[in-house]
């Protein structure tokens, strides 16, 4: 099982990054994910209100949200969503922010 | 019978995971009570999935099982076996043979007079069937790249696909497979966007344009009737990346098309094709053909999807039992047409990277555009450079398949993504456009695995950039 | 000659050939009973087209990347074929022309010919033997037949000359050879040239009618680099 390891623990993610456990999810998963899986060395202010929305949208509905739904909450234009993660919404943010990997072809 | 020994690609122990179906089945989803989404039940499997493929086989796939003469020129022509030289099971061959040698056991004759003879074999059970479903779904992106490089005329990415639609059947799938046709069948699309979220997606889309033109007269007209384009999209536009919606209303505000999107039926994108389930595929299209005809649309143009093209275009008629009636084609054809009518007016110098083009196959090995993209990027892009090889025989994204939605196969796909990665790399592009969204992302995937410097895009996108505006006012044709 | 190798080139050969014939004939109704779809989609190519394209893709070695990458296989594929013809063609010409083969060069021509697929045949085998893909997929018939060819090509080269009279073993053992192959060659893969007509033209016919066959304007002659056969 692939894994990336923080601080002597143990996280178990599936082959393509996503967390295998999702209710796993801490702050410290999402600075670690964020760095192994976007290439992103620390996350600023903007990134996380972008990850705190995904999350408590998630843990709520139990789903990912829409891209409209990130920019609505936190009141970023779509472009900025793209700058903060570099591979976008679905297999950046969502992935940051601790939730299983999307349904469809993404 | 002797097992053979398996693959060494380690895909084929994958194990068959049926919770998200056990799940559907106890909530009771109406495509499950109604029999449409099959559910794995174990049990006699064997028997059925005998019955299905001696029931569904057609006469062309029929001589595709029997002609193969394995002469193996065919392994050459397949990713997998290309990146992985020294695994026999990945050559197309030996993919198909794991079909073949079960139709020559049960419904060809030879097999059944001297089964060893002709390396005919049968299944034992479901844990064979699982096998086969790994071979099928996990080591094949039906690309049908082997298929035009077999002197027989052997389809076996058709013949691949064909052992997926008995196996969906059966529930033998993997779980994101299910997952997916799930979704469509139970909302219409594939990744469960409901109605709200797609109406309020297109008026931020709207609005964002507005914003940009700086006028109010965009609009992306919803369920507007007798328009001359019905203009369909695939779920992750609205899901994770609009953009391309927006870029599609723009285009068609300037050239003044009078379109529209349908409320229901949207979807052009289409699971079936990838589960081998034509119900599914004929459920889906059906859909999209319908919308057309309820609001009169003279056309119905596709946004850039490769399997979303194949089967709207050519197979959706077909599965859904639906003569066409009304020309459907993809987008970018729409825009070439625009281009040449003077609709639209672009400046090149607004695309200055380098581009390279890469073939989605189900739009150019399974479908008819292959001059069309090009055209239209000489036109919008300054330094567009061809991929070799190209065109029909260019190599598949290796997201193709389907296979996106499969993460226990994701391995091996970026493994055997060597070939893509080498391939793009060779043209010095910056920028590597596609007319589909599942290569997009299997694009992105060899790119970031591999550390390519490259950019994915699409060809409204590049469309998009080299627009010229008119000066406000100027524009005389109507405008809706 | 003896009455039992006149028998053998005649009556022999002709019951042999009336088995074939009446297998192929159940096998082609065994096909038939397969069902085939109606496309309902309006065409962009040409189906009649995209079929003969694909009919015609035998004699076409640039048309595939398969063989313009490997022009040594494909000629191999020729010459094996060939060889096969003249030998079938020797089989009818002994009984029915012989004046033919008592012109000297004509035997030569047939034997060289067949000689050569007889080496190909060699070459196929240890092909077939070596490479760890093709002893993957290889069946006991296909080996079989192929073993099968080659002892033929060769028994055909030592008959080819007709002369009975300085030994009837040579042509005992070629015609022996030819009845036994024309009764197993419809349960063996050998019977693939009765399926080639019908792979090729329906995915030509299909391909067709989307107009991706055949290869518009280009014939595929930009999708090649140069130095692309080196590799
Ligand atoms: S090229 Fe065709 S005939 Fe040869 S092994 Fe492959 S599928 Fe069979
Ligand atoms: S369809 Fe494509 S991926 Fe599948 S065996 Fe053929 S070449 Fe390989
Ligand atoms: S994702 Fe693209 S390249 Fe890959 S199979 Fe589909 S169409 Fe082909």
């Amino acid at each position: 099982m692939p894994h990336i390891e923080l601080e002597g623990r143990r996280i178990e993610v599936n082959e393509e990054g996503f967390l295998v456990h999702p209710e796993e999810w801490t702050e410290e998963t999402a600075r670690l994910l964020a760095k192994a899986e976007e290439g992103l060395e620390e996350l600023t202010a903007e990134h996380w209100a972008v990850v705190k929305f995904i999350r408590d949208y998630y843990v709520e509905k139990n789903l990912a949200p829409m891209v409209r739904k990130m920019c609505q909450a936190t009141g970023f234009p779509l472009m900025k969503i793209y700058d903060l993660f570099p591979s976008g919404p679905a297999k950046g943010a969502c992935k940051v922010a601790g939730l299983p990997k999307p349904d469809g072809c993404v | 019978m002797k097992r053979e020994k398996p693959s060494s690609s380690g895909v084929v122990d994958s194990p068959l995971d049926a919770r998200t179906q056990v799940k559907a089945r106890e909530d009771g989803l109406p495509s499950v009570a109604e029999g449409r989404l099959r559910t794995y039940e174990p049990g006699d499997n064997r028997g059925r999935f005998l019955d299905l493929l001696a029931k569904r086989i057609s006469r062309p796939l029929a001589v595709s099982m029997t002609a193969c003469v394995h002469c193996g020129l065919c392994a050459e022509s397949c990713h997998y076996f290309l990146a992985r030289p020294d695994d026999p099971t990945m050559t197309p061959v030996w993919k198909a043979d794991q079909i073949r040698k079960i139709f020559k056991r049960h419904v060809d004759w030879t097999g059944r007079i001297a089964p060893w003879w002709v390396k005919a074999g049968s299944v034992d059970g479901d844990e064979d069937l699982n096998r086969l479903k790994n071979i099928v779904f996990g080591t094949c992106s039906a690309c049908r790249r082997c298929t035009y490089n077999c002197p027989m005329g052997v389809d076996t990415g058709l013949l691949v696909r064909f052992t997926r639609g008995l196996l969906t059947e059966l529930g033998i799938v993997p779980e994101g497979v299910f997952n997916v046709s799930r979704d469509q069948w139970e909302t219409g699309n594939q990744m469960a966007v409901t109605e709200e979220d797609y109406l309020e997606t297109l008026v931020w889309m709207r609005d964002e344009l507005r914003t940009e033109l700086g006028t109010d007269d965009v609009d992306i007209p919803v369920d507007k009737p007798d328009c001359d384009v019905l203009y369909t999209i695939n779920p992750r536009e609205i899901k994770f990346d609009p953009r391309s919606i927006a870029h599609a209303a723009k285009i068609f505000h300037l050239a003044g098309e009078s379109w529209t999107m349908p409320k229901w039926g949207w979807d052009q994108t289409n699971f079936g094709l990838f589960s081998g389930d034509d119900r599914l595929g004929a459920y889906v299209a059906r859909n999209v053909y319908e919308a057309a005809e309820r609001l009169r649309a003279k056309k119905i143009v596709i946004s850039e999807c490769g399997h979303g093209y194949r089967s709207t275009r050519w197979e959706g008629y077909t599965w859904a039992g639906y003569d066409q009636t009304r020309p459907t084609e993809s987008v970018v054809v729409t825009v070439k047409r625009y281009l040449e009518e003077g609709r639209i007016s672009v400046d090149p110098s607004r695309n200055t990277e380098p581009v390279t083009f890469h073939d989605s196959c189900n739009i150019a090995r399974s479908g008819d555009l292959v001059e069309e993209p090009r055209e239209v990027l000489q036109r919008v892009c300054a330094d567009f450079r061809e991929m070799f090889p190209n065109r029909r025989e260019n190599f598949c994204c290796t997201g193709g398949g389907g296979l996106l939605s499969m993460a226990e196969y994701r391995p091996l796909r970026l493994e055997v993504g060597k070939i893509k990665a080498d391939q793009l790399r060779a043209t010095g592009a910056r920028l590597v456009c596609t007319m589909c969204h599942n290569c997009v992302d299997g694009l992105n995937d060899v790119i970031k695995h591999y550390k390519l410097a490259l950019r994915v895009v699409q060809v409204l996108e590049l469309v998009s950039n080299a627009l010229v505006l008119p000066a406000s006012g100027e524009r005389t044709k109507q405008s809706s | 000659m003896s009455d039992f190798l006149k028998i053998l080139e005649n009556e022999v050969q002709l019951a042999a050939l009336a088995f074939l014939a009446l297998v192929y004939t159940v096998r082609l109704g065994w096909i038939f009973r397969f069902k085939t779809r109606r496309d309902r989609t309006a065409a962009v190519g040409n189906e009649r087209a995209g079929a003969g394209y694909s009919l015609m893709n035998v004699a076409m070695p640039w048309a595939m990347e398969s063989t313009r990458k490997r022009p040594g296989f494909y000629a191999q594929f020729v010459v094996f074929h060939i060889g096969v013809a003249a030998a079938i063609a020797g089989t009818l010409i002994i009984p029915y022309a012989p004046g033919l083969f008592e012109i000297r060069p004509v035997v030569i021509l047939f034997q060289a010919v067949v000689a050569a697929a007889f080496v190909v045949g060699l070459v196929r085998l240890v092909r077939r033997l070596t490479n760890p893909v093709l002893r993957r997929i290889s069946s006991p018939d296909d080996y079989f037949s192929l073993v099968l060819l080659i002892v033929w090509f060769a028994a055909a080269v030592a008959a080819l000359p007709n002369r009975p009279e300085k030994g009837e073993w040579p042509l005992i053992g070629y015609f022996g050879l030819t009845a036994f192959f024309l009764i197993y060659v419809p349960f063996s893969k050998i019977c693939h040239y009765l399926y080639y007509p019908f792979t090729r033209f329906y995915l030509g016919r299909s391909l067709g009618h989307r107009g991706a066959l055949p290869p518009k304007g280009t014939k595929g002659r930009k999708t090649r680099r140069a130095g692309e056969d080196a590799a």
